[in-house]
């Protein structure tokens, strides 16, 4: 076993440790330009298509509102856990981070949603709830009446035979107003997120 | 069986060697530790029971809540386990990029698990060192992922963002000091001879009482198991090809050294990832279906495995989570402290076992 | 305000301890607490001292959510530090609750309703630049004009 001092003065009287001992001070503490801070507006119009708040993990970190220029994601510092995935998930680059918005650029990579809706048969009492309440439903027939039957088959959802159908599932914007209505839980929406490469192909 | 007892003496929750509370209950005979207990239940949240009901890209940033310090493995097991059950397939590229993150936060967790074990038996320089190079590794993720710890990297089929040619060459230079400074700090553990008074022979866990106790990852290893290691059995680090490390010692300072022994590994590891990567897409695409699966990977403490059902609609429906940490630290109480000759030595072969109160309770 | 004073207060800016308190978290601001100590970023360049004994501490750092296990444990070791003590809330979780303050959890966010919260830090977890900036933003205040207060 070595003589235990030796090791250490070696390690004092090593250049590199006697060159930093007098002249490095400590870094800068500045933050890299890629990482992935608290999302920031980029100027460009928001659409409310509201996919960064659908993507959110966070409860209550993300969400938009009207301002008088138009509507606006808003972040709340404290709820926001910086991951990013609004960033991502945006379709027209309102909100940027870090070098996220570079890397979908140059990577040529983007965040796409589907939605997926399930009626329990064996729930559904066909109040018509969900069809009266869809937004969706509202812009194609705004006559419907209460009890969610309606004579066009262009809806996102009807009532037929005392229970809810879904008709055209791709119409679907993942709000959820269906499920919130629903006084039986027998609807749900799932929104899929799914991370694919490759080009915008529906806005 | 009647036993002496002169003192049963708690330590923690507060503790200033324990990064995070647990109590370590000492039944002692002067300075002599007849038998350990530990008490948990200060860091419980309910992480399994609020994953429930909910998709993918919510329960991915949960599971890496799990564990702060090896947050990679959990998202890459979670999200492996979802592609495994419905058949995503993943692109060559991803794959290799997911191993290159998946070892530096090994490397991070490792070296800080070593700081904190020079830490504890007050070898401040050392320990300092140690966490300065493991800024190197934090660097190097950060660059890649755009965070320090909690990455968000790995996500159903492929991940999120690609390594630039720009960043191969910063992190085949960052990893190049990494080595060197790694090594040197080996040689100062193995040689040091006051390092060696207060961990050679302590803390001792022999090749039966690890298996007794279902020890994992790198307690395990320094026991002499090196069938532990389960990243023999991923498919990538198979084409890969490395080999686990081990020793035989089974103390304080074999578990040290295992670890300085894997952070090396692990930059082979990431230098032959570099030398392969193929071109292509990072993404795969693919959303997650209903099946039910049980999926284990390598955490930085050990086997990490994840039972999970989910729904036609890709929502977990039921999940369990069994982390590494718990089987360490029993195997730490029960055999370990078992016999240790000072009070002084209960914290660092605590800390030796790299307990992750977190990880262990969830 | 007295010169007398106003040196008292320069001094003891400088001379800061602080301790840390693990309430339930993730771990991730436990470890971005402890690269603060490293030496690329320093904290003890500042005067400040970070070492876990609430019995000498003049800043508390809190990370995590609050979990069932520390109901009246935080309270006690709030009242073994001595006056005067600020409390720093690191990291989302003792401010929200971030991820975990869902329904069916256990933790009970915010710390605030337990003890008081003096800064916080957002972020899940903040850079060791942040937490560093609100330790030396806090540490001026912890003992302004201690005796002019205390009379």
């Amino acid at each position: 076993m070595a003589f235990p001092i030796i090791p250490y003065i070696q390690e004092v009287t090593r250049l590199e440790w006697l060159r930093k001992f007098f002249f490095v001070k400590t870094a800068p503490l500045l933050t890299p330009p890629y990482f992935r801070g608290f999302p920031e507006l980029t100027g460009k119009t928001c659409t409310h298509a509201l996919f960064c708040m659908m993507a959110c993990p966070a409860p209550g970190a993300i969400d938009v509102i009207r301002t008088p220029g138009g509507w606006q994601p808003r972040i709340h510092m404290g709820h926001c856990i910086r991951c990013g995935l609004c960033v991502e998930a945006c379709p027209n680059g309102v909100l940027t981070s870090g070098r996220i918005l570079e890397s979908m650029f140059y990577d040529n990579t983007r965040l796409s949603f589907s939605f997926r809706i399930d009626v329990n048969t064996d729930l559904c009492m066909g109040c018509g709830n969900c069809a009266v309440a869809c937004p969706v439903n509202k812009l194609i027939d705004a006559q419907m009446s209460h009890g969610g039957r309606a004579s066009t088959d262009e809806l996102l959802l009807k009532v037929s035979e005392g229970k809810c159908h879904v008709l055209h599932v791709e119409k679907c914007t993942g709000c959820k107003t269906c499920e919130n209505h629903c006084p039986n839980e027998a609807i749900r929406v799932s929104r899929l997120l799914e991370a694919v490469h490759g080009q915008e192909e529906e806005v | 069986m009647k036993r002496t007892v002169d003192v049963s003496v708690p330590i923690g929750p507060i503790h200033p060697c324990f990064k995070e509370p647990a109590r370590v209950k000492c039944e002692t005979k002067g300075e002599f530790v007849i038998s350990a207990e530990v008490e948990l239940g200060y860091m419980k949240k309910g992480i399994e029971r609020i994953m429930r009901g909910r998709p993918w890209q919510e329960v991915m940033f949960l599971a890496e809540r799990v564990c702060g310090i090896c947050s990679v493995i959990h998202n890459m097991v979670f999200i492996e386990a979802l592609e495994q059950m419905s058949t995503i397939a993943v692109p060559e590229r991803a794959a290799l990029l997911r191993v290159i993150v998946n070892e530096l936060d090994r490397m991070q967790s490792h070296i800080l698990a070593n700081f904190s074990y020079c830490y504890t038996i007050e070898h401040e320089t050392l320990a300092m060192y140690l966490l300065d190079v493991r800024e190197h590794v934090m660097d190097e993720l950060e660059r890649i992922t755009g965070a320090r710890v909690t990455c968000a990297y790995i996500v159903p089929g492929g991940v999120r963002f690609d390594l630039r040619s720009e960043d191969v060459l910063h992190l085949r230079a960052n990893l190049a000091v990494i080595e060197e400074e790694v090594t040197r700090y080996m040689h100062m553990f193995e040689g040091g001879p006051l390092i060696a008074l207060r961990s050679r022979e302590i803390g001792v866990l022999s090749r039966g009482a690890a298996l007794e106790a279902h020890a994992v990852g790198p307690t395990a290893r320094a026991s002499g198991m090196p069938e532990t290691d389960r990243r023999i059995h991923h498919p990538t680090y198979k084409k890969l090809g490395f080999s686990p490390v081990s020793r035989t010692e089974g103390d304080n300072y074999a578990r040290i050294m295992v670890r300085f022994q894997e952070v090396l590994e692990s930059i082979s590891i990431i230098r032959k990832c570099l030398d392969t990567l193929p071109e292509g897409p990072i993404r795969g695409g693919g959303i997650p279906g209903a099946g039910e699966i049980a999926y284990s990977g390598e955490a930085p403490r050990g086997e990490l495995s994840y039972f999970i059902k989910t729904d036609a609609a890709g929502r977990v429906v039921d999940i369990s989570i069994q982390t590494p940490s718990i089987m360490n630290i029993e195997a730490c109480c029960h055999y370990m402290l078992k016999g240790v000759s000072s009070l002084a030595d209960v914290p660092s072969t605590f800390v030796s076992a790299d307990p992750c109160i977190a990880c262990t309770e969830r | 305000m007295s010169i007398l004073q106003s040196v008292k207060n320069l001094v003891r800016s400088k001379s800061i301890h602080v301790a840390y308190v693990d309430v339930g978290s993730c771990n991730g601001c436990d470890i971005e607490v402890l690269a603060c100590l490293s030496p690329r970023y320093d904290i003890e360049q500042y005067g400040i001292y970070v070492h876990n004994n609430p019995r000498e501490a003049d800043i508390l750092l809190v990370i995590g959510a609050y979990t069932p296990g520390w109901e009246e444990k935080l309270h006690t070791l709030w009242e073994k530090i001595p006056d005067p003590k600020v409390a720093i809330a690191v990291g989302n979780c003792p401010i929200s609750g971030c991820l975990f303050n869902r329904p069916h959890t256990l933790v009970d966010p915010p710390v605030s309703k337990h003890i008081p919260i003096a800064a916080e830090v957002p972020g899940c977890p903040p850079r060791p630049t942040e937490i560093l900036a609100a330790v030396l933003s806090v540490a001026p205040l912890v003992f302004k004009d201690y005796e002019v207060a205390k009379r």
